[in-house]
């Protein structure tokens, strides 16, 4: 484990209880629902969902206490010590079956047409359960003939309903979205959004997920398979870097469903929409399937053989050539990537695409969360009194990093400090949201750090969290990607590296955790994927040039030839112009992906690899949790697993992502405990790298000494009001989601949002069509307004090849400027 | 002849206007009670032997005494005028009569539990009745009986009317609570019980408009006398609402252990057009009904909970012998479907399944094995349900054929009415 030790030790009260006449001790307020499963018996529930608020009122779950008249509710009611319970006598069973009996009363039994049949937890209690016959022959109420579409992935069929509220409280309190409440009261009671509305919500579709019978559907799996055709392979989510774990369902060689497990990995029963419904691109039409060279100006289909020979050309070339990389790949991918760049090509001029950062940013940030010295587990980071979150619109970043937030933060005596300059949802859950301009980072470090060293008076907002930092021992940080986007990246860094210390000193435990956007970015540095590191973060004695360098030697004409393994350089380098010009200097170019992006475009040679769902390897994800990737279908077409690709380019001998992950284990310390082969649903995490800090103190050149830094612009500019933000949207990740259909229902393009205070001062109303101009570029795209966000501050999405948002900055200027117009 | 105490003003005129309740004494209970210590005046409520008449009876001193003394927490009183239960219509008599004997209650029971906010929850139906307590409230502001620092007293209190928007469901106390809260009137799991953290999970105490009228009284002339008003066990006086077939319909205020027979032949002028008594619902259409034979069954608390019923909200239902107890089970049990919160299964299908057998049967489409069916869902509902709601409406429908079985066989059988 990284930064801290020694925890609080809880003393628990046991209590000795009979179940059944079976003697068991638990610890004291144990529910009598767990204790009973504890000794061994199974209890039925509906309503009892182990995350969520008890609610008490399927009564499947009713059990005898001895002493008391009327049966109880199991799973609301804790064990007293001496309790002498029984969960399977004749009362209990034929409660449970009257139950049952009372569910199926106005159930429509339609099995045979429910996408539920076969895994539905109405049917199997029955089964086992279950009445025999039953005495009703009434009419049945009925809501609906047909089923109701509530939006592009949820169908609705009241019918069925169980009123369970499973899916009303896994929206409100673990999602935060409250889309779903109760409307009507007895028998015509309905779970649902406001007046079956087109739900404006979230798309996650853990109502779904929960949902014990067929009420609540997945509409893009709607008659797609029943679950006994279906083969389901347990993997991780490709998106961002929470690592999700996710179930693929395929049937006939077609991906027709993902969903989570209740028992599996940090998300359990939940995901995003971007897990859940974003796996459209793995078969998409789009997809590149053949190898292709450039000949006569022209891309052309080729054999592989033939595309494989011209790479040739790049070997031992040095320091005229470079690699970049993807944060998607897996740690065996890009292990063998940059064994190919340093070993092959013989150079350190290796990056991720680190869209935005410097080398010496990110590794300040390496420094900054102690990567080298470990993962944290997110439940064990969430156990402080005090979380902290900076530099992240966590809610649209890390989606299930926000339920967990929320979760552990409605616990009453932890404190949530968020600062962004957005609002998030996650808010909701905050003690005090700071709000700041972007670039100001480091003053709210600092202010805090201020008024925790010398006090003060004042009522800021940055006072009353600092008070707060003041009065808690057990303090979490997430820093969010965000802050490697600044040109003061480092000093930021430096500054919370100080509150870090400052806080030690007094006393506190302090833990600090990434948040990371893409799934395997943690896992990519300990790789090697870094210019001044080797895998283990052991640093390289030639440094090698960063992103950013890569492209400043390539407009100069020092570089030769790039390998870009799945990165879409165009699209994503702040200064869209810069990176096409610098790009198109150099001579020869190598993409290897999945998508025919706006860099594959302009390559001279194309190698069609494989997605996730292809191919096995591991993730590391933000805590430093290893988990496994399983190929669930062949690679598309002539494509091809990325390893086998990487392995043949550079005449290794690897059969297998196993293989590398032995040799991973070798060279990357904190893998070596780790075996590929037992990783399971909760993964494992790293140990450290032998180390507690990179040691780069020193070597770090701070702003002044930076390059490409430049004074962030944030002096008043009355032309072009705004400073202008991006990131990911709730439903997008990088540009690889515009490749999902659904996620695409879900936002077809991108938005401008704004404060409601900006938007009252210009006069434009929420959903207003805008023109978006700054940097000679400028883009039409509606308005969305955010109460409560940093006033003066613009998001864009960065998600769409319709609007580039990265055409807005200007290389070396910081954060860009834009105005907005109403459209005439 | 019993001297009325709850209703000695109504007949006035203007009783409702506060001049008229100071002219007869009002508000000088609260000046005494503040005088007191709080535990005083909880103790002399306890030893009056006040039960709540909302329904359950619960001694009201004792329910008062758990809330937690420490000055640190805030705490609610919360006064039920949701008046739900059919058959039932004392509290609104109080309200719109004399609201100030109830407001009057309500300060002196905040001193007593400490809490400077009370609430009155009251039925949405009652249009009028809530105007007349909003001008009484701002009466007793304007006189200085609420607001700060009461009678000079350092006292601090404040009366807010919050309206319900009809479901009878919000008459459980926990539901209430949800429903200030602004949330969807349902109830809540108990522990934690409404003492410990009821309003805005706070300490509070809930009771009915009847129960905190009494409260003045109780100050003004001691528990001893209190206490002297009927059974030992449940003295004082009681407002009995009797309705159906009698002569004289209407709002009788006696002693509690009253008999029905003397309620409904004396005072309500005894069964209309000489016809015979049938079967009478004691309190409220949730207590089981009792016939003829039951007519010298003291109507209190225990005495009716000795018959297998209850005294309820006091509210008399009194059916003559054209009544086809059928269509009486139907009715109820219709009602207890419509008002079912839906939360919990037994209730939300039991009340739903069991009104459509009764329908059934009292459509002429009865068939064999109903009323074995019927007896199987009381038994399936009962004692499983997460409020008392789906008791009560199984207790309804099992006092039915505990006492008229055969009416229901017959009506199955012959498809028809007995009469
Ligand atoms: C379904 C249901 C409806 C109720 N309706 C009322 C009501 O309308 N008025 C009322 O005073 N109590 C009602 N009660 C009783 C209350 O829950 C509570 O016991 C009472 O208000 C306490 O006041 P008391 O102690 O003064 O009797 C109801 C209870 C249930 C279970
Ligand atoms: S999809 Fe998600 S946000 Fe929408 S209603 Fe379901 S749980 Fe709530
Ligand atoms: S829709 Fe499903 S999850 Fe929601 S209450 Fe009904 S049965 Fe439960
Ligand atoms: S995108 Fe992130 S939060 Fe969403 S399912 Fe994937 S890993 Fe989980
Ligand atoms: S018994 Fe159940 S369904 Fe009926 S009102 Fe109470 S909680 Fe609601
Ligand atoms: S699982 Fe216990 S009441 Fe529903």
């Amino acid at each position: 484990m990284a930064d801290e030790e020694d925890e609080v030790e809880t003393v628990f009260i046991m209590a000795t209880v009979k179940i059944n006449g079976k003697e068991i001790t638990v610890e004291d307020g144990t529910l009598i629902l767990d204790a009973a499963r504890q000794a061994g018996f199974e209890i039925p529930t509906f309503c009892y969902q182990a995350r969520l608020s008890g609610l008490g009122s399927c009564r499947m779950c009713l059990v005898e206490i001895a002493g008391q008249k009327k049966l109880q509710p199991s799973c609301v009611t804790p064990v007293l010590h001496g309790m002498d319970v029984f969960t399977e006598n004749e009362t209990v069973k034929s409660a449970r079956a009257s139950m049952l009996e009372f569910l199926l009363a106005n159930h429509p039994l339609d099995c045979p047409t429910c996408d539920k049949g076969g895994e539905c937890e109405l049917q199997n209690f029955v089964f086992k359960s279950g009445p025999r016959q039953s005495g009703f022959s009434e009419w049945k109420r009925r809501f609906h003939d047909k089923d109701k579409i509530l939006s592009p992935v949820i169908v609705k069929n009241h019918n069925r309903c169980i009123h369970c509220e499973r899916c009303v409280r896994i929206c409100d309190e673990v999602v935060g979205a409250k889309a779903l409440g109760g409307i009507g009261r007895g028998v015509m009671i309905q779970s649902t959004g406001f007046m079956d509305d087109r739900l404006d919500c979230d798309h996650c579709g853990n109502c779904i997920e929960v949902c014990p019978v067929g009420s609540f559907m997945s509409l893009p799996y709607r008659y797609k398979a029943r679950p006994w055709d279906l083969k389901e392979v347990d993997t991780v989510c490709p998106y961002c870097a929470t690592g999700c774990q996710i179930t693929i369902g395929i049937r006939n060689g077609e991906v027709v469903r993902v969903k989570s497990r209740i028992n599996t990995g940090i998300n359990k029963e939940t995901l995003c929409a971007r897990g859940r419904f974003g796996y459209h691109f793995i078969q998409s039409r789009d997809r590149i399937t053949k190898p292709m060279v450039k000949k006569d100006g022209k891309l052309a289909e080729c054999s592989w053989d033939e595309a494989l020979s011209v790479i040739k050309q790049m070997f031992g070339s040095g320091r005229r050539t470079a690699g970049i990389a993807s944060a998607r790949y897996t740690n065996e991918e890009l292990f063998v990537f940059q064994k190919l760049v340093r070993e092959v090509f013989k150079t350190n001029n290796i990056d991720l695409d680190s869209r935005f950062a410097n080398k010496w940013v990110t590794s300040a940030m390496i420094d900054a969360c102690s990567l080298a010295a470990g993962g944290i587990p997110i439940f064990d980071a969430l156990k402080a009194d005090l979380i902290f979150i900076i530099g992240s619109a966590v809610s649209d970043e890390n989606p299930v990093t926000d339920y967990l937030i929320r979760t552990a933060a409605s616990d009453r005596r932890k404190t949530l400090i968020i600062a962004h300059p957005r609002r998030m949802k996650l808010d909701s859950s905050s003690a005090i949201s700071l709000r700041y301009k972007p670039g100001t980072e480091g003053e709210v470090i600092k202010g805090i750090a201020d008024f925790i060293e010398n006090g003060g008076e004042s009522t800021s907002d940055i006072n009353a969290a600092a008070a707060r930092f003041k009065n808690a021992s057990n303090i979490t940080m997430f820093l969010g990607a965000e802050i490697l986007r600044l040109a003061n990246g480092v000093d930021v860094l430096t500054g919370i590296a100080a509150l870090k210390a400052l806080l030690k000193r007094s006393g506190k435990n302090i833990k600090c955790l990434p948040l990371f956007d893409r799934c395997n970015q943690r896992g990519a540095r300990a790789m090697g994927i870094h210019p001044l590191f080797l895998p283990g973060l052991k640093k390289v004695k030639e440094d090698g040039m960063d992103c950013g360098e890569m492209l400043d030697a390539a407009k100069k004409g020092e570089i030769d030839s790039l390998y870009v393994l799945g990165e879409d350089i165009v699209s994503m380098h702040p200064d869209a112009r810069f990176a096409r010009e610098a790009l198109s200097n150099i001579k020869f170019k190598v993409v290897q992906d999945t998508f025919l992006t706006e860099t594959a475009k302009i390559a001279d040679v194309i190698l069609p690899g494989a997605s996730y769902a292809e191919k096995d390897g591991t993730f590391t994800n933000q805590e430093g949790r290893v988990q496994r990737l399983r190929k669930v279908i062949s690679p598309v077409g002539d494509s091809k697993d990325d390893l086998d690709i990487l392995c043949s380019i550079g005449g290794f001998a690897y059969k297998s992502a196993r293989e590398v992950f032995e040799k991973i284990k070798k060279e990357v310390a904190g893998y070596k405990d780790i075996s590929f082969e037992e990783l399971d649903g909760n993964g494992a995490i790293v140990t450290g790298h032998g180390r507690q800090s990179l040691s780069l103190k020193g070597t770090v050149p701070l702003l002044s000494g930076s390059d490409n830094s430049g004074q962030q612009s944030i002096k008043e500019d009355k032309e072009y009001p705004f400073l202008l933000i991006t990131g990911n949207h709730l439903f997008h990740s990088g540009r690889l989601s515009q490749r999902a259909d659904i996620l695409m229902q879900l936002l077809p393009e991108p938005f401008v949002e704004i404060s409601e205070d900006d938007a009252r001062e210009s006069g434009i109303v929420d959903g207003e069509k805008v023109v978006v101009k700054g940097n000679g570029y400028e883009a039409a795209m509606k308005l969305r307004i955010a109460k409560g966000s940093q006033k003066g501050v613009a998001f864009v999405p960065e998600n769409f090849d319709s609007v580039s948002v990265n055409m807005f900055y200007k290389k070396g200027e910081g954060i860009p400027r834009v105005k907005i117009v109403k459209l005439p | 002849m019993f001297e009325p105490i709850l209703l000695k003003n109504i007949n006035t005129h203007d009783s409702h206007r506060i001049d008229v309740y100071l002219k007869n004494g009002g508000y000088q209970a609260l000046a005494a009670a503040l005088k007191m210590q709080p535990d005083g005046i909880i103790q002399t409520v306890k030893d009056s032997g006040l039960r709540g008449r909302g329904g359950a009876g619960f001694p009201t001193g004792l329910k008062w005494s758990f809330i937690p003394k420490d000055p640190t927490i805030p705490k609610y009183l919360c006064c039920n005028a949701d008046e739900g239960e059919p058959g039932t219509f004392k509290d609104r008599v109080i309200i719109e009569k004399d609201p100030h004997q109830l407001i009057e209650g309500m300060i002196i029971t905040c001193c007593a539990i400490g809490a400077k906010v009370a609430y009155i929850y009251i039925r949405g139906e009652f249009v009028f009745g809530a105007e007349r307590l909003k001008t009484a409230i701002d009466e007793a502001y304007q006189k200085g009986y609420l607001g700060k620092n009461i009678l000079g007293s350092n006292f601090n209190c404040d009366i807010y009317i919050h309206k319900g928007a009809g479901a009878y469901i919000c008459g459980e106390e926990t539901a209430l609570l949800e429903s200030i809260e602004g949330r969807r009137g349902r109830p809540r799991i108990k522990p934690p019980f409404p003492a410990l953290a009821g309003l805005y999970a706070k300490p509070t105490v809930i009771n009915n408009v009847e129960t905190l009228s009494c409260i003045s009284h109780i100050v003004n002339r001691g528990a001893k006398w209190f206490a002297s008003i009927g059974p030992e066990k449940s003295p004082g006086p009681k407002l009995f609402g009797v309705s159906g077939h009698v002569n004289k319909p209407g709002m009788y205020e006696l002693p509690m252990g009253t008999t029905a027979r003397e309620i409904i032949y004396n005072h309500a002028g005894g069964i209309r057009d000489s016809r015979k008594l049938k079967a009478f619902i004691p309190g409220g259409v949730s207590a089981p009904m009792l016939t003829e034979r039951d007519l010298d069954t003291p109507m209190d608390f225990d005495s009716l909970a000795a018959k297998g019923t209850m005294l309820g909200s006091g509210g008399i239902i009194v059916m003559d012998e054209t009544a086809c107890i059928v269509k009486v089970a139907m009715r109820t049990m219709g009602f207890f479907r419509h008002e079912s919160c839906g939360k919990c299964t037994p209730c939300r299908e039991g009340t739903d399944w069991t009104y459509k057998v009764l329908q059934r049967i009292e459509r002429g489409e009865g068939k064999e094995g109903d009323v074995e069916l019927l007896e199987k869902l009381c038994g399936n509902i009962f004692g499983r349900t997460f409020c008392p709601l789906g008791d009560g409406a199984v207790m309804a429908l099992r006092g039915a054929l505990k006492h008229f079985r055969d009416e229901f066989a017959y009506h199955v059988k012959n498809k028809r009415c007995m009469g």
